[in-house]
């Protein structure tokens, strides 16, 4: 328990570190966002219109009180208003983040489906044609950016054979099977970069617990082979592929950005990419922390996973 | 260091090449645009065609290229430096130095990479000359982590100790002996950093928040193509081939030259050997107890077979102890492990029979093998710390050993585990059920695997230095345990040790092994008295005791099965070899019933 409560209060002064660091870079960076907001096609804005706007915006006040204000309006769930329609960011942000999260899950899933049994597979029969086919499609699954592989996916079963939808959402309750069906072409083209990873590091991690002593002693007692398999090597090896995982699917969190944009999949990442190209920077602000919130409470979900893997942990 | 890469290196190289000449070619301007001859077929000067501004596409291809690397290699080589840097600084400095330039790293990994770069394209803009410093912001933590590593483990060896007693200043450590020692896993670093950044510039490009037109980059290319797809296809290909295959290259390097800074060697490749021995068995009379007649275990290595068990015979008779005992790497365990069929991947055995009851182990398969294991015959483990399952609790680790033989409930079985702690002298037994191993002590958990062993009333336990990782008083505990359940349920023990003390107190009789082979058997009280055999000699004499003369080590060390002396393999180190000990293998030497010796000077005073 004392264990736990370490990690969370870890986790939280990681958050608030963020927030700062984001707070910070908006605040500090040369170039005042007033003026870039109002700069449109290198024409210098009118000083009056660029003060009013800051006083608008609440910039004139000393960065402290603005620090304040901003660390005060997140204890509260307020993530200020987007610059562009006034709207709260915090809405929108909710409205679009299911969806990501949603993909991502989705990718999780079919990335694990494909590489923990195949990875396994590969460790058992090392060196052996599965082995290497498998080594070498990983290979080449990690080396296909994710956007070539959704534009080529597109292109081929979308253009070309006119089978499936190029892309776009409805929503589950509308319309569940078209739901799934847009949904899986993004969470596919996720999916087989994220199995790649998955597998190789199954199979190393099933390697190494393959020359441990402990599988001696479960071949000792007479387990049935595949009993041995999979509750002494594939279970211990679990830990490994749980944490690489959880890296990978953090890393997603801002990553989906791509296959969002190639799918028209309206996410929190194709939010993002609109509110760069809007220079809305509270908006941006805002997003940037929720996921980074979620990259953290991710890490910690992923250390709690891991101590309930492995019982050593919870003691160390 | 292993093979390097030297395929992935020259394709990456001529790459790299292509981008650095790309000036010099004579190419039509990738960026001159002829909106006449937008999305052009291939002609002799264009050969790959035009784009849908007319501009020629291999020229905007070799150029995007151009654009790519340089805004990959810029960047990681701009981390390289600085990462590098840091990590040293902290590595050597410690303090706060330390927690300045290594912990601060950390807050660049709260962000999700691309999430970063973001955020800093909308406070700087788009651009080559934001993107350099934002992934060379990104990658700095790799590098940092690596030198710190680096140096935190060169910092200790000898060699910088001795630099440093020296008197060498802390600058000139650095230079000469940390800096090269740390060369490899910055090196893979690199080109780890390189290959992201060739992808993330491509990304970034391609949502337009990367390079700007009209500048060709890949990634802009693929993202303008998806406009026209309909029409040319080829136009989306080749940027997302060019891309790829870049990818795959700069990859394949750092997994090379992973490999090849790798301090560990590759396991090798195992093959199971499935092949029963071919060798004829010794007739052996049918009876109870374990037979060895002849056991040869060979090992295939990249240079040959070897032999560490040779021509191993022996008897172990129900309620007897029989001790094995010899020096590490003399074959005691690799004998254990052959009879219970559980010789590791690359070993096999290549001659002799092993009997169980009247049947031969050895020309059983796999599936006949199981059924027998932990059944009628059972192994204890030297060290119970790594033998037992750290995930799963000791009681299911117990009741799976009793439910893989016989027919139980979940419940009778954990009944019968139960009283399996209990005979076992565990207290608490049933709040030990629910404990992890690591919530045991040492010789806990020894009892523990002995319990397993003995689940389902095995007829031989072979038990391979069970005391060794204990303390003192546990290791009699142990070994009165073990004598107890022999005398009580009529074992069969095979106990192996290295211990001459632990012989004399649990053994009947003692078979001693050197370099793979028995020297020497008999009874306790015979080989103590009497020994035969100058290596069993040197043995007894190497123990301290109490009252006696002080103890003499053994000079020299056991040979290497790679390399056997020609004739008796312990003439090299015996005090009593005289030529004609190297003449030949000698002979295994019975000497009374029961009494053997491979000593052929045994008689001689």
């Amino acid at each position: 328990m004392l264990w736990l409560l370490r990690r969370l209060g870890v986790s939280i002064l990681l958050v608030w570190i963020v927030a700062t660091v984001v707070f910070l870079a908006i605040h500090l960076v040369p170039g005042d966002p007033a003026e870039l907001l109002l700069s449109q096609g290198g024409v210098a804005p009118d000083p009056a219109a660029v003060a009013e706007l800051r006083t608008q915006l609440g910039l004139d006040r000393p960065i402290l009180v603005q620090y304040v204000a901003s660390m005060n309006g997140l204890l509260h769930g307020d993530l200020g208003q987007s610059l562009e329609d006034q709207s709260p960011v915090a809405a929108t942000v909710m409205q679009r983040l299911p969806r990501t999260l949603e993909l991502i899950a989705a990718s999780a899933i079919f990335a694990v489906l494909i590489g923990l049994p195949a990875g396994t597979l590969a460790a058992v029969r090392r060196g052996g044609a599965f082995d290497r086919i498998a080594s070498w499609l990983a290979g080449l699954a990690l080396a296909v950016p994710v956007f070539v592989t959704g534009t080529l996916i597109v292109l081929v079963f979308a253009q070309a054979l006119g089978w499936l939808p190029a892309g776009g959402y409805v929503p589950f309750a509308q319309a569940p099977g078209r739901h799934l069906l847009l949904l899986s072409m993004p969470a596919f083209t996720i999916g087989i970069g994220l199995a790649a990873v998955v597998l190789r590091i199954t199979r190393a991690a099933v390697l190494d617990v393959m020359m441990r002593d402990h599988v001696r002693t479960a071949r000792a007692k007479g387990l049935p082979p595949r009993r041995v398999l999979l509750r002494h090597v594939v279970r211990n090896a679990l830990s490994p592929v749980v944490t690489v995982l959880g890296l990978q699917l953090g890393a997603l969190l801002g990553g989906t950005v791509l296959v969002e944009y190639v799918f028209n999949w309206p996410g929190l990442s194709s939010l993002l990419v609109e509110a760069v190209n809007a220079r809305d920077y509270t908006e941006v602000e805002g997003i940037v922390l929720v996921i980074s919130v979620l990259f953290v409470t991710l890490n910690l979900l992923i250390d709690l996973i891991y101590a309930a893997l492995d019982p050593r942990v919870r003691h160390g | 260091m292993r093979r390097f890469p030297w395929l992935a290196a020259t394709v990456v190289g001529a790459l790299a090449l292509l981008a650095l000449v790309a000036p010099v070619l004579p190419l039509p301007d990738p960026v001159h645009m002829d909106i006449a001859a937008r999305m052009a077929a291939p002609s002799t000067p264009h050969p790959l065609g035009r784009d849908e501004y007319g501009r020629d596409v291999l020229s905007r291809l070799i150029w995007g290229g151009r654009t790519s690397l340089a805004v990959a290699f810029a960047s990681a080589a701009l981390a390289c430096v600085a990462g590098t840097l840091l990590g040293v600084v902290g590595g050597f400095m410690r303090g706060v130095t330390e927690l300045l330039a290594v912990r601060s790293m950390d807050v660049v990994l709260c962000f999700p990479p691309l999430l970063l770069a973001l955020l800093v394209v909308t406070l700087l803009g788009p651009g080559a000359g934001t993107l350099i410093p934002v992934l060379a912001v990104l990658f700095l933590p790799g590098f940092t982590r690596v030198a710190y590593a680096g140096v935190l483990s060169a910092r200790s060896l000898d060699y910088v100790e001795a630099v440093r007693a020296l008197g060498a200043g802390p600058w000139r450590i650095m230079l000469r002996t940390i800096l090269p020692a740390i060369g490899g896993p910055v090196l893979v670093q690199f080109s780890l950093a390189a290959a992201a950044g060739v992808l993330l510039e491509s990304g970034l490009s391609f949502l337009g928040l990367g390079v700007v037109p009209p500048t060709p980059s890949w990634g802009l290319m693929i993202g303008a193509a998806r406009a026209t797809m309909n029409q040319d296809p080829a136009l989306l290909l080749w940027p997302c081939l060019a891309l790829t295959l870049t990818i795959l290259a700069m990859n394949a390097l750092c997994d090379g030259l992973r490999d090849a800074f790798d301090p560990h060697p590759a396991p090798p490749r195992l093959r199971r050997r499935l092949a029963p021995p071919t060798a004829p068995a010794a007739p052996l009379p049918t009876q109870r107890g374990l037979a060895l007649a002849a056991l040869t275990v060979e090992i295939t290595t990249p240079t040959g077979a070897l032999r560490p068990v040779r021509d191993v015979s022996l008897h172990v008779e129900p309620g007897e102890t029989l001790a094995m005992v010899g020096e590490s790497g003399s074959g005691k365990s690799l004998t254990g492990l052959a009879v219970m069929g559980l010789l590791p991947p690359v070993a096999r055995v290549a001659n002799g029979a092993i009997d169980l009851d009247g049947i031969d182990l050895a020309r059983l398969d796999e599936a006949a093998l199981r059924r027998r294991r932990g059944a009628e015959m059972a192994m204890v483990f030297q060290d119970p710390g790594s033998s037992l399952n750290p995930v799963h609790r000791v009681g299911a680790q117990i009741t799976e050993a009793i439910r893989a033989h016989q027919k139980l409930s979940g419940h009778a079985a954990r009944d019968q585990a139960l009283a399996l702690l209990r005979r076992i002298g565990i207290p608490d037994p049933a709040r030990r059920l629910n404990a992890f191993p690591h919530e045991l002590s040492g010789g806990m958990r020894q009892r523990v695997m002995i319990a397993m062993a003995i689940a389902n009333s095995p007829h031989l336990l072979i038990a391979d230095e069970p005391t060794t990782a204990l303390d003192v008083t546990l290791q009699a505990q142990v070994l009165e345990l073990l004598a107890d359940l022999r005398r009580e349920r009529r074992l069969a023990l095979l106990f192996i040790t290295h211990s001459l003390p632990v012989v004399a107190e649990i053994a009947d009789r003692v078979a001693v092994m050197y370099a793979g082979e028995i020297v020497e058997q008999g009874t306790i009280a015979e080989v103590f008295a009497r020994p035969l055999h100058p290596y069993t000699t040197a043995l007894l004499a190497s123990v301290p005791a109490e009252d006696g003369p002080p103890p003499l080590p053994i000079p020299g060390t056991v040979p290497s099965p790679h390399a056997l002396p020609p004739g008796c393999a312990f003439a090299p180190r015996c005090p009593r070899a005289v030529a004609r000990c190297d003449a030949g293998p000698p002979p295994l030497v019975r000497v009374s019933e029961g009494r053997l010796t491979r000593c052929i000077r045994w008689a001689e005073p």
